[in-house]
């Protein structure tokens, strides 16, 4: 599927290209320029507009504007901190606005418009920052000329620039509108500026107040459900009983056509190979197209996953896993064969997932409109570049005539990184000559999710006779979302060279543990691939992979007899390949123990405390988390979480407000996951199809969470994410440690508990 | 063609009396902030007050909002600075946002009855609001931080009359 999609990469390289500070109609203008070397921008100010990466008004406003996906991270409003910190910006002159499509706005490392992976402020950290440094260094210039005073002695603070010998001083808005500030700087001159040291920083690390929040209370905050355009109609997607693999037979729509307003009924022809049986009913309301949406009479193909179950996917993982030449390996180190043939204890163990859905409160959306030539599309959506050229594709035109309109996501967790939801929109808004937004019901968005796969993990280890863990084999066996997207530099080669992985099928289990024999084999499970297209969901593998390997190594301790905590610091010893980031986790496990008192009291019958720490999400961009649980487990096996202590080492800490934000919400996230959602498929489709069956945790569910964050002064790291995976095991543990029941399948249920505790 | 009053101003809407109001409040008035999150009373995202109670406009009809007054987190306050909505910027609540006006209106039912609040009549009340981002803990907060702004204010009023 979507095998013609490619990214388009190289365009997004800032080394190679100037850096412009010019006036425009507009105020100050900086950015990138367009092509290497080639600065027309200057000459023509009004080409000049598309390329900027933040704007100064005549009245000092500095606007920001975000390439990025903001889905509540408040990335938007951490770009316009780094731009500020540089600028010498006062944080109550800054404001941010999302960008369009253009590459000029593509990440500076991935080189395309991708927000995913807890990647955004990592990447972007250096780009924005020699931004703001060119815009002072330009005004700071200007204002010196203004002044008759040399450059060197000027003192830039909040958004003033003065000189303290003669106590002169010009504001931004005042060298705006002198029209003195243009400078070209060359991608060598960008490199060379010296930025600041943490100990000079003024604004990152402080918890600036959020540009966003303000526009989330009143509800003037616009997201890709609330563009309204001119003459603007409505699609309602009508959906098959399958999830994917079904065909329209044939569409009666003569009592649709009763309904007043109706327009259209679309059935979607769409080669990208994204959506399979959908139809649209277009009228003049959303009410009116629902109602005819609610009419059409729909004859079905159901294709070849109409008898699949959970159950069926799950037979097939474990006939796959069985086979010795299933699959891929992602680590091969040692010999685990051997090794195992020396162990003193050998242990095996299953551990599964279920089908977990997005639903990010926000129902996908879109609004299409053909303008002459141009394909406008409007929506929030994490993958502008990828998501542009599936637009194009079943618009049947080239993906440079389309533009997308970036709006604010009500919520993405990897959701919006697909683009399923541009294809009823630009087919209908084609068929009928009119804008069409279409609104995914609950029901479409829940059954037709991209969601995380149902997994299953086989995990097999050997302990010498001292206990310590000497050989470990682990196969992952799912749905492959990220080949899905027939993207290759999305994929890895494996290490036995058998063509590239997914490894965000994996990532989590090269973990940095030192074990000297270590297999990882990443298993395609076509059959859950083809049934249920499986998406990136919030922290992807290590959401699956840690619950195998943590559980694992706790089993691995109490079998040695050792504390599994302590059992965890002997492994995390920093040897070879693991030096660095082993004692970085090593360190935030301590911290975590620390904070919730581990092993200092006894604790009342039924009740116990469970770790688990984490390198989420992948080995060569991780962050640091651990996580303490504590629970009570009643005898009818109903869990109580009772706290969770979550530690996290985050590098830097660019708002240490929102970091913490993240962490608490990604921690209940990993304890929703872990217990109170579920989804499973029969007869080919999702049975969950609203928020009465698909039950993501509630006020009253929520425990305690104690968020602590260690910021030791590196490169800042994703924080969205890990804590989400950090969760599950540490409360699988805990539950062990509480009542003796031993969980290998999530989400951990009481019947699953009570069950266990009897076995 | 029916005829509502929402947040203080009369408007005639060109609808089926079946037609839930959500969608007449969101697309035809294009009042924005109240939000389809789930079309089912399943998620309070759209929650508004109808004579100042507390409903899902996705299971309101229009012709059970005519000559009731409805309000919308539009008309929650003339400035945006309900004493909720200054809480939910003290305490940073919202991530995406997406549930957060359901939340403001929701929260505002149970103060404009209840001032003072304990956590358990907090979360009881909003147990019917999910929000996806879990920032339950902060509302939990801005709610009571708000509540004791209003105790304080009306406390001072009380004092300003009596004196
Ligand atoms: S949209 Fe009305 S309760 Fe969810
Ligand atoms: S803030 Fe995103 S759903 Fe509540």
């Amino acid at each position: 599927m979507n095998s013609h999609v490619k990214i388009a990469s190289g365009a997004a390289d800032l080394s190679r290209r100037s850096f412009l500070v010019g006036s425009a109609a507009t105020g100050l203008v900086l950015g990138y320029a367009a092509v290497p070397g080639l600065d027309r921008a200057l000459a023509a100010p009004s080409n000049f507009e598309p390329s900027t990466w933040y704007s100064i008004a005549p009245d000092g406003i500095v606007t920001v504007t975000c390439g990025k996906a903001d889905m509540g991270q408040h990335i938007a409003s951490t770009m316009a901190q780094m731009v500020a910190e540089e600028l010498g910006a006062n944080w109550k002159d800054m404001r941010v606005q999302l960008a369009s499509n253009d590459p000029k706005f593509n990440d500076p490392v991935l080189g395309a418009q991708i927000t995913g992976g807890s990647w955004s402020t990592m990447m972007n950290f250096d780009a924005m920052s020699r931004a703001g440094a060119a815009g002072r260094i330009a005004l700071t210039e200007a204002a010196a000329s203004v002044m008759g005073v040399p450059a060197a002695e000027l003192v830039v603070r909040d958004s003033v620039i003065s000189h303290p010998k003669s106590k002169k001083s010009m504001s931004f808005a005042d060298i705006v509108k002198s029209g003195k500030a243009t400078k070209t700087f060359t991608p060598d001159e960008l490199k060379a500026i010296k930025l600041k040291t943490p100990d000079q920083y003024t604004l990152i690390g402080v918890s600036v107040p959020q540009l966003d929040i303000p526009s989330k209370t009143n509800g003037t905050a616009k997201y890709g459900i609330d563009v309204m355009l001119p003459g603007m109609v409505y699609g309602r997607v009508v959906t098959p009983p399958v999830r994917f693999g079904a065909t329209v037979k044939s569409v009666d729509d003569s009592a649709a056509k009763k309904v007043p307003g109706f327009i259209k009924t679309v059935v979607l022809d769409d080669k990208t190979g994204s959506t399979s049986g959908w139809v649209v009913a277009v009228a003049s309301t959303y009410a009116g197209a629902k109602k005819a949406a609610d009419a059409l009479k729909i004859a079905y193909d159901n294709g070849p996953n109409a008898k699949l179950s959970s159950e069926s996917l799950l037979s097939e993982a474990k006939r796959l896993q069985a086979l010795d030449d299933s699959g891929q390996f992602f680590v091969k180190d040692g010999d685990t064969a051997a090794a195992f043939g020396t162990a003193a204890k050998v242990m095996e163990a299953e551990y599964t997932t279920n089908i977990n859905i997005h639903a990010p409160l926000e129902p996908m959306n879109a609004v299409a409109e053909f303008k002459g030539d141009i394909l406008h599309i409007y929506s929030g959506n994490q993958f502008a570049t990828r998501t542009g050229q599936i637009a194009a594709a079943v618009a049947g035109i080239d993906p440079k005539y389309v533009v997308m309109h970036q709006m604010w996501l009500g919520g993405g967790f990897g959701r919006r990184l697909d683009a399923d939801m541009m294809i009823p929109a630009v087919q209908a808004a084609k068929a009928v000559g009119k804008p069409v937004k279409i609104i995914y019901s609950r029901e479409n968005d829940m059954t037709m999710d991209y969601s995380r796969p149902l997994t299953y993990q086989k995990v097999k280890a050997g302990l010498d006779a001292d206990g310590k863990l000497i050989a470990l084999n682990h196969d992952v066996v799912s749905a492959w979302p990220t080949a899905r997207w027939g993207i290759p530099d999305f994929l890895t080669p494996s290490v036995d060279k058998k063509g590239p992985l997914d490894s965000f099928t994996v990532n989590g289990a090269d973990f940095f543990y030192t074990v000297p024999n270590h297999q990882v084999r990443a298993i395609k499970n076509e059959m859950a691939h083809n049934a249920t297209p499986s998406g990136q969901l919030r922290s992807v593998a290590p959401g699956w992979t840690f619950w195998a390997v943590e559980s694992m190594i706790d089993e691995l301790a109490h079998a040695s007899g050792k504390d599994p905590a302590l059992f965890r610091i002997e492994l995390l010893d920093g040897k070879g390949k693991n030096d660095g980031g082993a004692q970085r986790l090593r360190n935030t496990l301590l911290a975590a123990m620390g904070l919730a008192g581990y092993g200092t009291g006894k604790l009342p019958e039924g009740e116990g405390m469970g770790v688990a720490c984490v390198s989420s999400q992948e080995r060569a961009s991780a962050s640091w988390t651990a996580c303490v649980a504590h629970v009570a487990v009643a005898p009818s096996g109903e869990v109580k979480v009772k706290k969770l202590t979550v530690a996290t080492d985050v590098g830097m800490q660019v708002h240490p407000d929102n970091i913490r934000a993240q962490v608490e919400g990604a921690a209940l996230w990993g304890l929703s996951l872990a217990m109170y959602e579920k989804a499973t498929l029969k007869d080919g489709g999702i049975e969950q199809t609203n928020f009465d069956t698909y039950t993501p945790l509630r006020m009253s569910q929520m425990p305690e969470v104690a968020v602590n964050v260690i910021a030791n002064g590196d490169k800042p790291t994703g924080v969205g994410e890990p804590a989400v995976t950090v969760i599950a095991p540490a409360l699988g543990n805990a539950i062990f440690n509480a009542c003796g029941a031993r969980l290998r399948a999530l989400p951990i249920t009481a019947d699953a508990v009570r069950a266990a505790m009897k076995a | 063609m029916p005829n509502l009053t929402i947040n203080g101003r009369n408007m005639s809407v060109e609808a089926a009396g079946d037609t839930p109001l959500l969608w007449v409040i969101r697309e035809q008035l294009q009042m924005t902030g109240t939000k389809f999150g789930c079309g089912a009373g399943l998620c309070g995202a759209c929650t508004i007050h109808l004579n100042g109670e507390a409903v899902r406009s996705c299971q309101t009809s229009v012709s059970e909002a005519v000559g009731k007054k409805i309000t919308t987190i539009e008309g929650l306050s003339a400035k945006g600075d309900h004493p909720l909505q200054k809480a939910w910027i003290t305490e940073q609540v919202p991530q995406c946002g997406y549930c957060q006006s359901g939340q403001i209106m929701q929260a505002a039912a149970l103060l404009s009855r209840n001032s003072n609040p304990t956590r358990d009549e907090v979360v009881a009340h909003m147990d019917g609001n999910l929000c996806r981002c879990m920032t339950y803990s902060r509302i939990q907060k801005a709610i009571m931080r708000a509540a004791s702004e209003m105790r304080t204010a009306s406390n001072a009023g009380t004092e300003r009359r009596s004196t």
